[in-house]
């Protein structure tokens, strides 16, 4: 039997050729000084693909369930986690190994990019793996639309929104994503097309060119201050270097399975404890008070779509992403020589450092961000008591009004609600009584961050809330441009402190 | 094979397996009084239905006066020209129907009697007015304007002032309740339901509660509230007779 199956295998091999293909492949030596701990840098590509290899897997067996149909989806999903046995680990592992993906591509060109390997000759691997990062964050935008709750809803939503708003093509891009001019029973089929069959099409070739290069170029060799990368000398080095070389079946590749192991284990018992992801609620656009949040990888877009105005809203959609993109793939074109070693690039080190730092104010003021698309739903949190007692009875209608209104939506108290506009636990202090009626009838000039209320309230209205944000002002502090000891206007009543 | 199986098993026990318990439930499908509480009514009426904005609704007094269709049809209606909201879907709310009818029911019950110190005495519950009042019209003729404004003085000029302007003469301090802005709020109902059980969680006294009030105060009856609230209701409208009255 055996000798048969050798027979075969050389009958084919002799045709196909495989063997001949593979084998230098196999045994194509790789520098020196990656067998010694310098060679742990080397894991985290591979640790990138061995996530891609388990996404494959619990994707297919994920497909084997879902209905990719809007009025199936959801309880499909339900059926994996409740009904299903290991359907609830599927999915969980699945989202974890996702993001795993994610955070060692991330790594992998954090390390490529501080250690200098993307210049000469590696400026197109680099370029291609900017694409691989793209096709993995359109898998997990995709991934996440599927599980069509709300989260899912709102992320097509903002998904819309950004590429209808690109000039001329826009509705018709819209029209294509969404198989219709809104989000519809097709979305959900377009999507699930994107997330199996185009996406992955498109990751796995890129995937192949851009190992394909590494093979052809070779894994830079760790790099050491001072031995500068110049386009004439390198390609012969490099070929030094290699002679001296180890074969790449041997440490570096034990250090490869090594690594991938741990951080898979790591991934199992994560899904395993912490569990699936969702769904949350279905999908309602009717329903206010949802309070949906976009997956992680892009709640730093979500927390600086927050912070930032809307006029520029438009540009943060579009240009924004396109030039983070553009950004990527110049880097090989800005510096493709010269010193690689991190040390010797402090610029480099730095704008590693800023970018992460921004990213992470970002994602966590995406966190916080209570921020709602559904604008009229007020926000329920209670108004503190302490913003309650003592005020008299037209600031509490004041303040009932204020939560009416939906100002909480954008303005907190004491840090609770909304925070696209500022705080007013302290806003008596600052502003006047004739500022603050100017503030809200008007909202922003222009029409911008805060809608104007002149219209939308009735005089009775704006005299209590601005009597109850008169009343907001730290303990003995007196109302903004009241002089001491001049009667203060209005009902403002003194705190207890002051008249005892 | 054994191992496979006894891992199987252990499937339950695994932290991360979904509860589908825990599963969450569509907006309009919650039907948990707390939650619901929570999400839609704390934000005026306060976290513990207290100590927010709008008259408190943990109040022993007014839940055992308010009759089971007024509460569900304020909740369901709203107040229109106040700040109260319509929470029906039919009236562009939130809510079903089912949830609506879930809140109502769930306010009666779901503050424990505990809290009742100042109208422990179920006499005080027993003797109230009742929530409605059994005038159709509360008009002042300028007789009652007179009688209406002694009234006032007796129970409520100590706190507010003797025209309802507020001020701190007393040893409590109620605020101005004459403004017209705030009484353009608040309805007629309102007024007449915090006449009876006061404001518990901001110190204003209820009918009977002799705060701040004279020596011979004879706890509120039906009909003296119903002058009152028409003594309001007419400085709301700015009559400047009346305005003036209580000086
Ligand atoms: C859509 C979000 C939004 C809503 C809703 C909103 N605001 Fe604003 N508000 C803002 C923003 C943003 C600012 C910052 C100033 C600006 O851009 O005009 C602001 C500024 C203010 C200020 C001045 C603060 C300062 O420090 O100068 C006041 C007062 C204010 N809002 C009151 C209200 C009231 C009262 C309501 C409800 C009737 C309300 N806002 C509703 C977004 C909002
Ligand atoms: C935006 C603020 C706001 C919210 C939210 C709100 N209320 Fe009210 N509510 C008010 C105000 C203000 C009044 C007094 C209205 C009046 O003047 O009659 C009131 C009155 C009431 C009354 C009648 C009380 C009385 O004294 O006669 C009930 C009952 C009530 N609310 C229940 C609820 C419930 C239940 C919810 C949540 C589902 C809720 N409210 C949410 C502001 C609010
Ligand atoms: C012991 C003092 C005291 C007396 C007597 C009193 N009040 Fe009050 N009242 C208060 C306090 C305290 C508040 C809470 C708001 C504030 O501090 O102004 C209040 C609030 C009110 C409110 C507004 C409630 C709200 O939720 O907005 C009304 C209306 C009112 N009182 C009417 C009356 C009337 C009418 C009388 C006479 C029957 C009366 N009060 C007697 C102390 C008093």
């Amino acid at each position: 039997m055996y000798q048969l199956l050798r027979k075969l295998a050389h009958w084919i091999d002799a045709r196909a050729g495989v063997s001949a293909t593979l084998w230098p492949m196999m045994r194509h030596p790789v520098p020196r000084s990656i067998d010694g701990p310098m060679g742990w840098w080397y894991v985290f590509g591979s640790a990138s693909m061995t996530f891609l290899l388990i996404q494959i897997l619990t994707g297919i067996g994920l497909s084997m369930v879902y209905v990719p149909a809007a009025d199936q989806a959801y309880e499909s999903l339900l059926y994996l986690d409740y009904q299903q046995p290991w359907g609830w680990f599927l999915r969980s592992l699945h989202y974890y190994a996702g993001s795993g993906m994610v955070v060692m591509l991330l790594v992998h060109m954090t390390q490529v990019f501080l250690q200098g390997s993307y210049k000469y000759p590696r400026e197109l691997t680099w370029v291609v793996g900017v694409l691989l990062l793209a096709c993995t964050m359109g898998m997990f935008f995709t991934g996440q639309i599927l599980r069509w709750d709300t989260d899912a809803y709102w992320g097509l939503a903002v998904g819309a929104s950004m590429a209808g708003r690109v000039p001329v093509l826009g509705p018709e891009i819209v029209h294509t994503l969404l198989g219709g001019d809104i989000i519809g029973a097709s979305s959900l089929s377009r999507f699930f097309a994107l997330h199996v069959f185009i996406i992955p099409g498109a990751l796995l070739t890129f995937l192949g060119i851009h190992l394909w290069l590494v093979l052809r170029c070779g894994i830079s060799a760790p790099p050491k201050p001072g031995e500068i990368v110049d386009p004439k000398t390198y390609d012969a080095t490099y070929h030094e270097e290699l002679k001296r070389g180890v074969p790449f079946f041997g440490d570096a590749l034990l250090k490869d399975i090594f690594f991938s192991a741990l951080a898979v284990t790591i991934v199992v018992v994560i899904a395993a404890v912490v569990g699936p992801k969702g769904p949350t609620e279905p999908p309602d656009p009717t329903l206010a008070g949802a309070n949906p949040r976009p997956e992680w990888p892009f709640l730093w877009l979500f927390g600086l779509l927050s912070l930032s105005p809307p006029a520029i809203e438009t540009f943060i959609m579009l240009v924004f992403p396109v030039l983070v993109l553009g950004a990527l793939f110049f880097v090989p074109f800005v510096s493709n020589r010269g010193e690689r070693a991190p040390s010797r690039r402090p610029a480099a080190v730095l704008l590693v450092i800023v970018i992460y730092t921004t990213l992470g104010v970002l994602t966590y003021e995406g966190v916080q961000a209570p921020w709602s698309p559904v604008m009229d739903a007020w926000s329920g949190d209670p108004v503190p008591v302490n913003l309650v007692e003592g005020r008299t009875p037209l600031e509490l209608q004041g303040a009932a009004v204020f939560q009416f209104k939906n100002c909480r939506n954008c303005h907190a108290l004491e840090g609770i609600g909304g925070r696209r506009g500022p705080d007013l636990t302290t806003i008596g202090a600052s502003l006047t009584r004739d500022q603050l009626i100017t503030q809200i009838s008007n909202g922003t000039p222009g029409g911008g961050n805060m809608p104007a209320y002149g219209k939308q309230m009735s005089p009775a209205e704006m005299e209590a809330t601005v009597a109850f944000l008169i009343s907001l002002r730290p303990d003995g502090q007196l109302p903004a441009g009241a002089v001491e000891d001049a009667p203060v206007e209005g009902t403002t009543p003194q705190p207890v402190e002051l008249t005892e | 094979m054994v191992a496979c199986a006894a891992f199987v098993g252990c499937n339950d026990d695994f932290p991360g397996k979904p509860n589908p318990a825990d599963r969450p439930l569509p907006q309009n499908e919650i039907t948990d009084f707390a939650t619901l509480f929570a999400q839609n009514c704390t934000g005026c009426h306060g976290a513990d239905g207290e100590l927010g904005p709008a008259p408190p609704l943990n109040d022993p007094l007014f839940l055992a006066l308010i009759p089971d269709e007024t509460l569900h049809a304020v909740i369901r209606d709203g107040r229109p020209g106040t700040p109260m909201p319509a929470f029906a879907a039919e009236r562009g709310g939130t809510l079903s129907t089912e949830q609506v009818k879930i809140i109502a029911a769930g306010l009666k019950s779901h503050w424990p009697a505990d809290k009742t110190e100042e109208v422990s005495d179920a006499a005080i519950v027993a003797d109230a007015p009742p929530y409605l009042s059994s005038a159709t019209i509360l008009q002042l003729t300028p007789g009652a304007t007179d009688q209406a404004s002694t009234l006032f003085e007796r129970a409520c000029a100590e706190c507010h002032s003797p025209n309802g302007a507020g001020g701190e003469t007393g040893y409590a301090s109620g605020g101005a309740i004459n403004d017209r802005a705030f009484l353009a709020l608040i309805s007629d109902q309102a007024l007449r339901r915090i006449i009876i059980t006061g404001r518990h969680d901001l110190g204003m006294p209820n009918y009977a509660a002799p705060d701040g009030r004279p020596e011979d105060f004879k706890p509120l009856t039906s009909a003296e509230i119903d002058e009152l609230v028409a003594l309001l209701a007419s400085w709301r409208r700015g009559d400047a007779a009346a305005g003036d009255a209580g000086k």
